[in-house]
């Protein structure tokens, strides 16, 4: 039978993920995807939790308040990224050293 | 019956796409294959009956910050820099030599047995409601975020707005100065 | 639970006498494998006639265009050239299926998927009638909103995927085109959402009735504006003329799908006709009264539903109608005049319309303009 366990599991493994992909991938871009990935297992927590446990709604109100986080948070990263390719002409995370010293 | 199976299917997507996600070189496709595990997500959310959730899930993601990724990804090349000078398996560049290897297999080796711990105890340590009827939950969603909620629903648009405003601020091409 | 086709169908007598004497005669329960059964059947009708739907939406086009420019169009294959479409799809399977060399072979192969997944889901909640609808799900509207920009997706990837220019600034502007006038749409649809209380499809429908004075339509001024910004967007989202920049043939060859050959152009060519009407049904269900028929003929029979269901195709078909003849009307737009149109003249316009609904309902307690003139009729002629 589906239980908490299940979810949770299924979140610990995007949330590793998430992690995997921020540690091994170079490109800003390929990062912006892996904190996608760990803001989502997060949000799965939130509602899992508020079925199984609390049984009300804020952990949905929650999972939503982080869709809008995320959603802002991806446009101004992006932003920032294009920003830095017409800078840099790369998107190599090595590269943005600017603030450096 | 339905909801099992549904479980399933998503668990399925979501796993094969994150592998993929992780496993790919091409960043284009990884924006795909995030698109699948989002998607399975959403799949999971109409599981525990957040009907509304997973919508806007979709709505926000598939419509919304996949195209944005997609877009971002056609506009700086398309090419992905993995550095594999110092990877180990030519996987995971960050864990250059043996001592690095070491600690990051150490430290996997402490979260998940501390995790495994928290999974035995979350059964007795929190009482598990049954689960209740799968029933609509716009409405009441709607009535929390005007109620109980407000102050978070203002700052939440109060915040998309300075996103707005600072995205274009930032992308506008100017002089380097 | 949300009510569906199944539902509907075992609040029927004989079909739950059906299912208690196959549980008795096969020794298990088969309320959840009739489900399935059930389920399936539907799914592949419907599926089934909205492709023949999508391939008459061919025929059709080419039919009253040529009628609209004097010609015959159409007329060898079948009684009127009807069987036209069947001729078409058979030439589409037999011909070679072509990749790029150069081209992103998983994308390229994806792509038309994607728009034809983001086109059949949205008739998971397409409302055909009070009875026949797949789901009925409390979320409806939001719903088929969301999954339909799937087709933007596809669109983008099968543009960036055939590693052509032509391709590559088709599928960039239908992209760019798609996110922006799912802005105006959006906004209209909430503005009808707010008149009815709800964002399901059957309880927006249960709202109006048969006859025009009680549609959403002519609910208010600021409804009769929604349709119109509605209907615009709409023919934005669906790529149809005066706004099919993403395919315009005279300065991109054809657009995202120049490098497409075989069944995969027939993909994206059937998800556009197939969009076209799931667009102009849901126009129908929130401005036009949708399954209602006039003084309720027919009942809640079968009668009934059959009567429902030709109330619904045939205020969808009289707008697919209007959308062809648009497109052989009206000359095409130039880009900067789409983004104009969408983003200085429809969003305010929806914003404004969503804000002067939102009073009128506070105002009038959502009585329709009508009501009030009655209302004020009958007191200035005595009543109570």
């Amino acid at each position: 039978m589906i239980t908490l366990e299940s979810y949770l599991l299924i979140s610990v493994f995007m949330f590793a993920i998430g992690v995997w992909i921020m540690i091994a991938r170079k490109n800003v871009v390929a990062i912006l995807l892996g904190i996608e990935m760990i803001l989502n297992a997060a949000a799965l927590n939130f509602v899992a939790y508020s079925k199984f446990v609390t049984n009300n709604l804020d952990g949905h109100i929650f999972a939503l308040f982080i869709i809008v986080v995320a959603a802002a948070e991806a446009a101004v990263g992006l932003a920032i990224v294009i920003r830095f390719f017409q800078i840099k002409e790369t998107i190599h995370i090595d590269e943005a050293t600017q603030l450096r010293n | 019956m339905f909801l099992n199976t549904l479980f399933f299917l998503s668990t399925f997507l979501i796993f094969l796409s994150s592998i993929s996600l992780v496993t790919t070189k091409n960043i284009m496709h990884s924006c795909i294959f995030l698109l699948g595990s989002l998607i399975g997500v959403a799949g999971l959310y109409v599981t525990l009956g957040a009907d509304f959730v997973a919508a806007t899930q979709i709505m926000v993601y598939v419509g919304g910050i996949v195209i944005l990724m997609l877009f971002a990804v056609m506009l700086t090349g398309g090419k992905d820099f993995v550095s594999r000078a110092q990877a180990l398996m030519g996987l995971i560049p960050a864990m250059g030599n043996k001592f690095s290897t070491f600690v990051g297999i150490l430290t996997a080796a402490v979260l998940v047995i501390s995790t495994s711990k928290l999974f035995i105890n979350l059964r007795s340590a929190i009482p598990q409601n049954k689960m209740a009827a799968t029933e609509s939950t716009v409405n009441k969603i709607g009535k929390l975020l005007v109620t109980n909620h407000v102050l978070a629903f203002e700052l939440s648009s109060v915040l998309l707005l300075g996103a707005l405003i600072g995205a274009a601020i930032i992308a506008r091409p100017k002089k380097i100065f | 639970m949300n009510s569906t086709v199944v539902s509907y169908l075992t609040g029927f007598e004989p079909v739950k006498q059906f299912i208690a004497f196959l549980t008795k005669s096969l020794g298990f329960d088969v309320t959840a494998l009739l489900t399935f059964v059930i389920f399936f059947l539907v799914a592949f009708v419907i599926v089934n006639i909205m492709a023949a739907i999508g391939g008459l939406g061919t025929y059709a086009e080419r039919k009253i265009s040529a009628d609209m420019q004097l010609r015959i169009g159409p007329n060898r294959v079948g009684p009127y050239g009807l069987l036209q479409f069947l001729a078409d799809g058979v030439k589409m399977i037999m011909k070679e299926d072509i990749t790029p060399r150069d081209a992103d072979k998983f994308l390229f192969f994806i792509s038309p998927i994607f728009c034809m997944v983001g086109v059949f889901s949205t008739l998971a909640v397409l409302p055909f009638s009070s009875g026949f609808t797949l789901t009925q799900l409390d979320v409806g509207t939001f719903y088929l909103i969301a999954i339909s920009s799937l087709v933007g997706l596809g669109v983008f990837l099968g543009g960036y995927a055939s590693n052509s220019k032509w391709s590559m600034l088709g599928g960039m502007r239908g992209a760019s085109q798609i996110i922006s006038y799912e802005i105006p749409v959006t906004i209209s649809v909430l503005g009808i959402c707010l008149l009815a209380g709800s964002l399901g499809f059957n309880k927006i429908i249960a709202q109006q009735a048969g006859l025009p004075h009680t549609w959403f339509i002519f609910h208010n001024p600021f409804a009769f504006i929604a349709f119109f910004v509605f209907f615009t967007g709409a023919l934005a989202e669906t790529n149809r003329a005066p706004f099919d920049l993403p395919e315009a043939e005279s300065e991109l060859v054809s657009g995202y799908h120049t490098e497409y050959t075989g069944m995969k152009f027939g993909f994206f060519a059937l998800a556009e006709y197939v969009e076209v009407f799931v667009v102009c049904g849901v126009a129908s269900a929130l401005f036009l009264g949708g399954y209602n028929v006039p003084f309720n003929l027919g009942g809640d029979g079968l009668v009934g539903q059959l009567l429902q269901i030709g109330a619904f195709v045939s205020k969808t078909l009289a707008l697919y109608y209007v959308v062809i003849w648009i497109r052989w009307t009206l000359p095409r737009l130039r880009v900067d005049q789409l983004m104009t149109v969408c983003w200085k003249y429809l969003t305010p316009m929806a914003i404004f319309n969503l804000v002067g609904m939102a009073f009128w309902v506070y105002w009038f307690n959502g009585k329709s303009i009508f009501d009030l003139i009655f209302a004020a009729g009958s007191h200035a002629a005595g009543g109570h």
